[in-house]
């Protein structure tokens, strides 16, 4: 029966295969746009995501700050293996674990200089790292060597510095005192998103001996989960566990350390260690209304879209009806139910949308494919929203099915208006239309 | 005069014609204690009472427009109390940095907000620190140790450095001045980093002073001060510093309140 009435639905759709083509290319358009910024979307949260976890922080991260007096803190953790020793046994879900050194500087070259935030590393231990990061000049093993550096291109570039130059880095040190390094520029990586701009990487060595630190001190250690998504409640268990454990713990806070440091930590009186437990998306979070734009914006011209689809079917359906007026009349008058009238012009709708979907949704795939492997380069304005510096789609396979399903079924809301106003006309009143 | 256009001479050709200037060391280190120079310094500078002056500083920075700052800054020297408010240029008014003993606080009133700073964080991202228009407190500080007696251009000059005392938080750890030998004024300065690079070198070509009734004696003050950092050659800072006020200030004077009163 339900073959039937495909039949009859699909002959009615090629019997106005022009009109219908027209629509079904709209709704084809309005799926693939949905599927591409979307993917759009996807694609800056992943890349804010890898960014974010090679460059800055781990999935969880025990960071901490240290204030000498009331009025001066640093990002610190002190007497870190320890802390290390109770996160591992507190945390079963770890893959592997690092800890970074935390800094800010200021680079100066022959040519210019720049700010620089300061990531001491221990370039062996990091696993992610040395998978993600690509060297565009240098060796990035060299970055083992005492007082070396290994900069983005933007940094290189804005420096006029290549592998093989020096650079001195000056930062007052946890008391205020200032200092200096000089360091040898060992490997400059391609970009990773903007992140990657900001940070610079030294020996976790070398950044110890700028910022005066003993063996025991870091920034913080990063952990890296075998299941990202877990991040959270991880995050939540730990603080309360390290707690337990006897540690200091500031109560979480959704924000970075560095905004932590400048706008809260020194102001609040209290001397000592403190830890301070965070995911990666908290560390990021000053990057989260970017994010929120580009999903706004997405949200509107899509939903704008959709509105324009559905009063378009709404508007096809009602020419639809008046012109077959004659015919659903005669359908009554024979014997044919009003729920079968209904659910003959609903079944045509859906199919359009169905067929118009699957369509857009295919196209839009191919066309985000496409784009990636172009790996077109962003000029600064549009890397300031989407947070990348190539364009970059990312489309989950089986996210295509559910698009599918929303513009079909929202289609076919939209068809349910005229298709009940064809079910209710009178067989007498529908046979005697002139039309 | 003359001794004052010979300075200002040598301060505009600060740099390597400066530098080969101090090259000659006529009095070999340790023929001189330099503690007393160092504490007669200290003396000259020393207020006792409350300090009202009015600054100019001009900021030159590689890259960038110069900048002149206008500021008003009080000192209640006893208390270890300073307050630095800026009146220009317009973006900047209102401005301030507050300390009050060990700590150093900033407002911008377009905030609205008290930000805790390092007290030896760079005065409105210029090369001047607080210390800059603070009295002078090296022998608390520092220890001393004569290098020699040398001509700084047309003066007759004692060679000093200065190594931080342990346990004393300051933002050089190492400073070698030079100091007239005819009237105790520093006439040059340069501050070195933990790791010995030199990062700073100041020049007080001009130095005044004004009666103190606190003191019931003079207090010296350099009129103007030429700071060059020498890590970015590019930049350098010009402070000049006039209507020296020695009479007692209003004793809300070092508070937030006081301040952020004077933003509106």
């Amino acid at each position: 029966m339900i073959a039937t009435d495909l039949l009859v639905a699909g002959r009615n759709l090629l019997r106005h295969s022009r009109r219908n083509l027209f629509l079904g290319a709209a709704i084809a358009a309005v799926a693939a746009l949905l599927v591409l910024f979307l993917g759009l979307v996807d694609g800056t949260r992943a890349a804010m995501m890898e960014s974010a976890t090679t460059v800055m922080c781990g999935h969880v991260n025990v960071g901490g700050f240290f204030k000498i007096t009331s009025g001066s803190s640093a990002p610190l953790v002190t007497d870190w293996p320890r802390v290390m020793e109770d996160v591992r046994r507190l945390v079963p879900e770890i893959d592997y674990a690092t800890i970074r050194g935390r800094g800010y500087v200021k680079a100066i070259s022959d040519s210019d200089s720049m700010d620089l935030v300061l990531s001491g590393i221990q370039i062996a231990k990091e696993r992610r790292f040395r998978r993600v990061v690509q060297v565009i000049d240098g060796k990035l093993d060299d970055l083992g060597q005492p007082n070396t550096i290994m900069l983005s291109e933007k940094q290189a570039e804005r420096l006029k510095v290549k592998a093989g130059d020096a650079l001195t880095l000056s930062a007052p040190t946890a008391r205020g005192v200032n200092n200096t390094v000089d360091v040898r520029v060992v490997a400059v990586m391609r970009s990773i998103g903007l992140l990657s701009n900001i940070f610079a990487f030294l020996p976790e060595e070398s950044l110890r001996r700028l910022y005066q630190l003993n063996d025991r001190t870091t920034g913080a250690i990063h952990l890296f989960l075998k299941d990202p998504a877990q991040a959270p409640q991880v995050m939540s268990r730990l603080l309360e566990d390290l707690r337990r454990a006897g540690y200091r713990v500031m109560d979480h806070d959704a924000q970075p350390y560095w905004m932590k440091l400048f706008a809260k930590v020194n102001s609040e009186d209290w001397t000592g260690q403190k830890l301070d437990v965070t995911t990666w998306l908290d560390e990021v979070s000053f990057l989260d209304s970017i994010l929120k734009v580009v999903s706004g914006l997405a949200t509107i011209l899509i939903s704008v879209l959709l509105f324009i689809v559905v009063v378009g079917i709404m508007n096809t359906l009602w020419i639809a009806i008046r012109e077959r007026t004659r015919e659903i009349g005669t359908l009554r008058a024979i014997g044919m139910q009003r729920t079968k009238v209904l659910w003959l012009f609903l079944l045509e709708a859906t199919l359009l949308a169905l067929a118009g979907a699957t369509v857009g949704v295919l196209a839009g795939w191919g066309a985000g494919a496409l784009l990636n492997l172009a790996d077109l380069k962003v000029n600064e304005g549009l890397q300031m929203l989407i947070m990348q510096d190539h364009l970059s789609v990312v489309v989950h396979p089986r996210a295509l099915a559910g698009y599918v399903a929303f513009i079909t079924l929202l289609t076919a809301v939209g068809a349910l208006l005229p298709s009940l106003r064809a079910a209710r006309l009178r067989p007498v009143t529908a046979m005697h239309h002139i039309g | 005069m003359n001794r004052t256009c010979a300075l200002l001479l040598l301060t505009l050709l600060a740099g390597p014609t400066a530098r080969a200037a101090t090259a000659t060391v006529e009095r070999p280190a340790g023929a001189v204690d330099p503690n007393p120079i160092i504490r007669a310094i200290d003396e000259r500078q020393r207020n006792q009472g409350d300090w009202k002056a009015l600054c100019y500083m001009e900021a030159k920075e590689k890259g960038k427009t110069d900048v002149v700052y206008e500021l008003l800054v009080y000192r209640r020297d006893l208390a270890n109390q300073q307050l630095f408010l800026f009146t220009k240029p317009k973006s900047e008014a209102g401005k301030g940095y507050l300390r009050l003993e060990k700590n150093m606080w900033f407002y911008d009133p377009g905030v609205g907000r008290w930000e805790r700073r390092t007290e030896r964080e760079r005065i409105g991202g210029t090369e001047t620190r607080r210390g800059d228009l603070d009295e002078s407190k090296l022998a608390e500080e520092y220890d001393a140790t004569y290098l020699g007696e040398e001509k700084l251009g047309a003066y007759q000059v004692h060679r000093i450095e200065l190594k931080v005392k342990p346990d004393v938080d300051v933002a050089f750890p190492v400073v070698q001045l030079w100091v007239d030998q005819a009237t105790n004024n520093i006439l040059k300065r340069q501050e070195f980093a933990l790791s010995g690079r030199l990062m700073r070198t100041a020049y007080y070509p001009r130095w005044k002073k004004v009666y103190s009734e606190s003191k019931k004696g003079d207090v010296w003050y350099p009129e103007e001060m030429r700071f060059f950092d020498e890590i970015e050659k590019a930049n350098s800072t010009h402070i000049v510093i006039q209507q020296i006020d020695l009479r007692s200030l209003e004793a809300n004077i070092f508070t937030k309140a006081w301040l952020e009163s004077k933003s509106r």
